[in-house]
């Protein structure tokens, strides 16, 4: 019983020690995490809307769920969103700009886990410049050899897109 | 002084931890697609073998014999996840790249293997010593891989591309080229007598 | 091979050929395949074999030269090797992909295990899919038969997998092999002459070739379309690599099972395997990774149907 108690002690204070400076490291590298984070976002959601002047969160609770794009004077020109669907090798993530009356402004790949050469091949702007300007995305062609992960790419991205264009439509 | 630099060397050659103890095999393996990465890796694994070397050394007559591995992973995983803050708020790239693969040194075979076997037997300063030299040992071999398999794979060094060209050999990046690539250089070094059999 | 001997099992019979002159009449009996790829597929199939032979041959002797081992370069299995490799091949491949699947092959697939008997897996296949995980882009371009202008087209079993059904590809075009495909794989006809001498002069026996191509049939026939037992099965079996795979190289004497129960595991396994990956796979085609996934499973095989030792 003792001795149970000295083991429960000794580890206590190693987790209280731990703990301790774990909180300080946290409180001394959060802001810069965030500012990354935020800086990240930017520029990606800059990349897909460069017509933009700045984005407004939408969220449901706690989660976002789609930008609002605005112009110089404040006005609403269109959205940007994530789209996420299943390729060849897990979930692919895609960032996605569309203007007010349904055209896609031009999508990027955030993150992804496909086969490197093959699948892969859907973040480059050869894969990615396909959805440019389209509001109808059955017509976009998906890569030859990397059928499944293009396809993943195109659908989620149209699902996505129907999802907030009615979503947008409703809340107006 | 000569042992410190026994203690050091030893974890380079005859007991490196990719080619003679062959531990670690997880970051080994997924990270050593490009040396940037690999570099990445196998500094923050060194950076958390030192650490946690010491601290475990320093303890090593006050933790009891019978709590000593919850009390190691406390301790290697507050320095793990030091380290992954620290990659996260300054190197974002880098953290990137990574991913799960930082957090994941907690479960890195090396270090509880050192804390075991070396930091809760030896003094401080060999200690320091110990986890240096395994950690310079982990990366050295860690970036070996990645170099051949990222200029097979995609033709480049530390992603600086030296041909303009598709024709490189996928299969080097892939998950079966890191366990090519690991195998001949096992035996490389066997053959070498770098590590023992 | 020789250690492969020592372990079989009874009958002891004694035959007097050797393991070169078996190696010899396998490549023999793959030599009408061969022509009748460079009929359907032009001369560019004839180079491509010949630098996948020539490259498996000076590997293989400069290797045993290196290591200082005995040099057994005429033993006829590394030509073979080569040869195989060649015949899961396009025939407008690059002239320097042959080439890198055959070092790899000997090289990787067979002498780091010690050469000739020691290898786990069949090193033509393990060229062949190094060469895919690799160069995919080569390795499933295909060129379109009797056309010799290298016009490239999609093979029937990348149509099958999608589900369409095959048109302009008649079955008695994918018996004589009017088809695209690799080198090798396309004349069932020639393949069956070949198959035919190995299986009379009972250099193969029936289990493997059998039981191989019969579970592909069923399950494709079973689950090959929408709706259950309605699948092509005939499509199935004549087209892909099935033929060349189940009489040529899931037969290989060093990484099959030993005994006729072994092979028939072996045979069904590989059936099973090759079905799964046609059709629910990424990769239309799925002999080359059947067959390698069951060469690993050999060993076990041949633990558990190990015939009882009498009196044990």
């Amino acid at each position: 019983m003792k001795e149970t108690l000295r083991f429960g002690f000794i580890l206590g204070i190693i987790c209280i020690v731990a703990a301790g400076l774990l909180a300080g490291v946290d409180i001394l590298t959060k802001p810069k995490i965030i500012a990354q984070e935020k800086l990240e976002e930017g520029i990606s959601l800059k990349a897909i809307f460069p017509s933009a002047h700045h984005f407004d969160e939408v969220r449901d609770g706690r989660e976002v769920i789609y930008y609002k794009a605005l112009d110089n004077d404040g006005k609403f020109i269109g959205v940007a969103f994530k789209a996420s669907g299943k390729g060849y090798a897990g979930e692919i993530k895609t960032l996605v700009g569309m203007l007010s009356e349904g055209r896609i402004t031009a999508i990027k790949i955030m993150s992804q886990n496909e086969t490197p050469g093959l699948g892969s091949r859907i973040a480059d702007t050869n894969f990615t410049a396909r959805f440019k300007e389209k509001s109808d995305l059955s017509g976009v062609e998906a890569i030859t050899g990397a059928t499944i992960s293009s396809r993943a790419v195109i659908d989620s991205v149209k699902k996505k897109a129907e999802e907030i264009r009615l979503r947008v439509k409703n809340e107006r | 002084m000569k042992s410190l630099i026994k203690e050091f060397s030893k974890g380079i050659t005859v007991l490196n931890p990719t080619f003679g103890l062959i531990l670690g095999l997880c970051p080994t393996l997924a990270v050593s697609t490009s040396l940037f990465n690999a570099v990445g890796m196998g500094v923050a694994a060194t950076f958390v073998l030192v650490f946690s070397n010491l601290i475990i050394s320093a303890l090593r007559n006050f933790i009891p014999a019978r709590i000593r591995l919850p009390s190691y992973i406390v301790i290697i995983a507050t320095f793990v996840t030091v380290c992954e803050l620290g990659i996260k708020a300054y190197l974002p790239g880098l953290s990137k790249s990574l991913g799960i693969f930082i957090p994941l040194i907690v479960v890195n075979c090396i270090i509880m293997a050192r804390a075991e076997a070396f930091a809760s037997r030896n003094r401080i300063l060999p200690s320091i010593f110990d986890g240096l030299g395994m950690g310079v040992g982990f990366t050295l071999g860690i970036a070996i891989i990645a170099f051949i398999r990222e200029l097979l794979g995609s033709g480049s060094i530390a992603g600086i591309g030296l041909l303009k060209s598709n024709e490189f050999i996928l299969v080097m990046i892939l998950a079966p080229g890191a366990l090519l690539t690991m195998g001949l250089l096992i035996a490389l070094s066997r053959l070498m007598g770098l590590t023992k059999r | 091979m020789r250690d492969n001997l020592l372990v079989s099992t009874s009958p002891h019979l004694h035959k007097k050929e050797s393991v070169k002159m078996i190696m010899w009449l396998v490549t023999l009996s793959l030599v009408p395949s061969g022509l009748a790829g460079i009929f359907i597929f032009g001369l560019g199939a004839l180079w491509v074999m010949a630098l996948a032979v020539a490259a498996a041959v000076i590997t293989e002797f400069a290797l045993q030269a290196v290591t200082r081992r005995k040099i057994t370069v005429l033993d006829g299995s590394a030509v073979l090797t080569g040869l195989l490799l060649a015949y899961n091949l396009p025939a407008d491949v690059p002239f320097w992909l042959p080439v890198v699947g055959a070092v790899f092959s000997i090289a990787i697939g067979k002498q780091v295990f010690g050469g000739l008997g020691q290898n786990i897996f069949n090193p033509a296949l393990v060229g062949r899919v190094f060469l895919m995980a690799s160069w995919p882009k080569y390795m499933t371009t295909f060129v379109k038969p009797m056309s010799y202008d290298a016009v490239t087209s999609a093979t029937p079993l990348a149509a099958l997998t999608e589900g369409k059904a095959l048109e302009n590809i008649s079955y008695l075009d994918l018996f004589l092999g009017n088809r695209p495909g690799c080198i090798g794989e396309v004349c069932i006809l020639a393949l069956l002459i070949g198959a035919a001498f190995l299986l009379l002069r009972k250099y193969i026996s029936w289990h493997i070739p059998f039981s191989y191509i019969f579970t592909t049939g069923l399950l494709s026939y079973v689950f090959g379309a929408k709706t259950l037992f309605a699948g092509d099965w005939i499509s199935h079996i004549l087209s892909g690599g099935l033929v060349l795979g189940a009489f040529f190289m899931a037969t290989d004497y060093v990484t099959s099972p030993l005994t006729y129960k072994g092979q028939l595991v072996f045979g069904i396994g590989c059936g099973l395997i090759t079905v799964v990956i046609r059709l629910w796979g990424g990769y239309p085609e799925g002999v080359s990774y059947a067959i390698l996934i069951m060469n690993a499973a050999t060993p076990m095989i041949d633990r558990y149907t190990r015939p009882r030792i009498y009196g044990s």
